[in-house]
């Protein structure tokens, strides 16, 4: 059954997956190609490319966002498109379908994170470094996989989410919005977001968006 | 002699008439003459009206004493008591945050306001005479917490002002009240990262001695020959057209080629830092000892007086100075002690939770139910 799943979610994302394993594949080459090899290179040439590693370093989690927010979305485009009907004529329980949806489209994502990857360890067997200075591709992969995955799991939720979910998680929102906007009508000069602690809430360790944040940089100290 | 005064008397009176009379044309008419009378009696009211404003501005601008722990500070022009109050607790506060002046430097000052008036008898009426006093722009109005900063940014001057010469020439307003890690933190990295002096360039490919001469917390009888390459210093000097003045003869030969001509014009003109590092990145060491070795430490560095900065400062942290070097450029690299790129345990954990937590909701509920 899962084979089955695994075709078709495949058949249907197949264009933006592979379009992702190539930009996964390019993004950690870029830090190398941006300064060169460091073989010969001159000394000052070490600061351009490390500044270009933590500046690249800065699309990665950018790219796991993307490709969780297409792979998620794409996880259920065949059954909006066919109004659910392939499902429900399914002789399986709802809720092993959607398990067998999230588990297909978490094997795709095994695609760009494996580019990732592999793109991470060209660029680290390509390049000599000083000393001070360490390559992290499994670190940066691994890291890229879960990244992948949290923001998957949110957008695989999102779409599958009944109207009454949907209109909560809005409401919720638009409650936050709100209520800076009167924190800030009524002056208190306390300096206090609620958007703020929300934000720090859900991108501070424990917080499930922390692993988007942080360090990113293929090549580091 | 009496007649020899009543002559210069008489003189003195013609002369001023004659001072007065000479404003007026020759045959000017009665109506010119009372105009001009009249913009003189315009000018006394004048006169008599600024006056009158200083004086009330004075007694507005009188100093008032306000205090909060051993921060006491005179404003003047503080109508009312409670801002005065704030300022001194605000400042107070980001003293106690910053931590490293010593109790005894902030009970010897008073921070007194620029424009404050009568500071002299509200000290002595205070008792504040003993205080040494440390000049402050509060502005106007008195803002409580841009007041707090100026009080307490005011008062770290005036300790930096104090501490030995070795400090105060290697980190002129290194210290830092509102260290913040984007904005000082990025500027001192971007300096590492992107300088032009190859000991920098060094530094950061992790020669720890490069780091040192970079920092210039050694201390290097000829700082130009060591931290400097003498074609860094020939591109400031032929960029800067300095061909002129007392060094000319020494820049001329700089730019044609001589690397001691360059050495001898940065030495003797002072016109490049000795120190290849920027204030945000020589802030960035301080405030490292800060973050990672504690206040105290900080304090016990700047109150070191013997040996290098290097030397002060591994002292300070219990570190030798390389391995102090070591752990500054990591600090720094990574924002702050930023953790670089992970993948543990923990970093996997709230991704599991969550993804599970989502996975149940969605299998719980759905659209076609």
């Amino acid at each position: 059954m899962f084979k089955e799943v695994l075709k078709a979610q495949w058949l249907a994302a197949r264009l933006p997956v592979v379009l992702l394993a190539v930009l996964a594949f390019a993004l950690p080459l870029l830090t190398v190609t941006y300064g060169g090899s460091l073989e010969n290179a001159p000394t000052e040439q070490v600061a351009q490319w490390l500044f270009a590693a933590q500046r690249i370093g800065l699309l990665i989690p950018g790219l796991a966002l993307l490709v969780g927010l297409l792979l998620g979305i794409g996880a259920w485009a065949p059954d909006h498109l066919g109004k659910h009907v392939y499902a429900l004529a399914l002789p399986v329980p709802r809720s092993m379908y959607v398990m067998l949806r999230f588990a297909a489209g978490a094997t795709l994502l095994a695609v760009p994170v494996v580019s990732v990857g592999i793109g991470a360890l060209i660029a680290t067997l390509s390049v000599s470094l000083p000393s001070g200075l360490h390559a992290y591709p499994v670190q940066l992969t691994v890291r890229f996989a879960l990244a992948a995955l949290v923001c998957y799991a949110i957008f695989f939720a999102i779409s599958i989410a009944t109207r009454r979910a949907a209109l909560a998680v809005l409401g919720v929102i638009c409650g936050i919005v709100l209520a800076d906007v009167l924190i800030s009508s009524l002056n208190l000069r306390t300096g206090m977001s609620v958007a703020a602690w929300v934000f720090n809430l859900l991108t501070t360790w424990p917080g499930p968006l922390a692993i988007l944040m942080g360090r990113w940089a293929l090549f580091d100290v | 002699m009496c007649r020899a005064a009543g002559l210069a008397l008489a003189l003195s009176v013609v002369a001023g008439g004659a001072a007065l009379r000479a404003q007026l044309p020759r045959g000017s008419t009665p109506h010119a003459r009372a105009l001009l009378a009249r913009a003189e009696s315009l000018e006394t009211q004048l006169a008599r009206r600024d006056t009158l404003n200083r004086r009330a501005s004075e007694r507005q601008r009188v100093a008032r004493r306000f205090g909060a722990g051993d921060v006491v500070v005179l404003l003047g022009g503080v109508a009312d008591e409670a801002v005065g109050a704030k300022v001194a607790a605000a400042g107070a506060a980001l003293l106690d945050s910053l931590g490293i002046l010593p109790v005894g430097f902030v009970r010897s000052r008073v921070v007194v306001a620029y424009d404050a008036a009568g500071v002299d008898s509200v000290a002595r009426a205070e008792g504040l005479v003993g205080r040494a006093r440390v000049l402050a722009d509060f502005g106007r109005p008195v803002d409580t917490l841009a007041g707090g900063f100026v009080l307490a940014s005011a008062l770290v001057r005036a300790y930096q002002e104090g501490l030995d010469s070795t400090w105060r020439s290697w980190a002129p307003g290194g210290l830092s009240l509102d260290w913040k890690e984007g904005r000082e933190g990025e500027a001192a990295r971007l300096d590492l990262l992107t300088g032009n002096e190859r000991v920098g360039a060094r530094c950061l490919a992790g020669e720890i001695s490069r780091c040192a001469l970079w920092l210039g917390v050694d201390r290097d009888a000829h700082p130009f020959r060591t931290r400097y390459a003498p074609d860094e210093l020939r591109r400031v000097v032929a960029s800067s057209g300095w061909t002129y003045g007392a060094n000319a003869t020494a820049a001329r030969d700089c730019v044609q080629g001589s690397d001691d001509a360059c050495v001898r014009f940065a030495e003797s003109d002072r016109v490049i830092d000795a120190t290849p590092a920027g204030g945000s990145a020589r802030g960035s060491l301080l405030r490292e000892i800060w973050a990672v070795h504690g206040r105290a430490a900080l304090g016990r560095a700047l109150a070191d007086t013997s040996g290098s900065v290097a030397e002060r400062l591994a002292r300070a942290a219990g570190l030798s100075e390389d391995a102090l070097l070591v752990e500054w450029r990591a600090w720094l690299l990574t924002g702050g002690g930023g953790k670089r790129v992970t993948a543990e345990v923990a970093d996997a954990l709230p991704v599991v939770v969550f993804g599970a937590l989502l996975l149940f909701a969605a299998a719980r509920s759905g659209r076609w139910r």
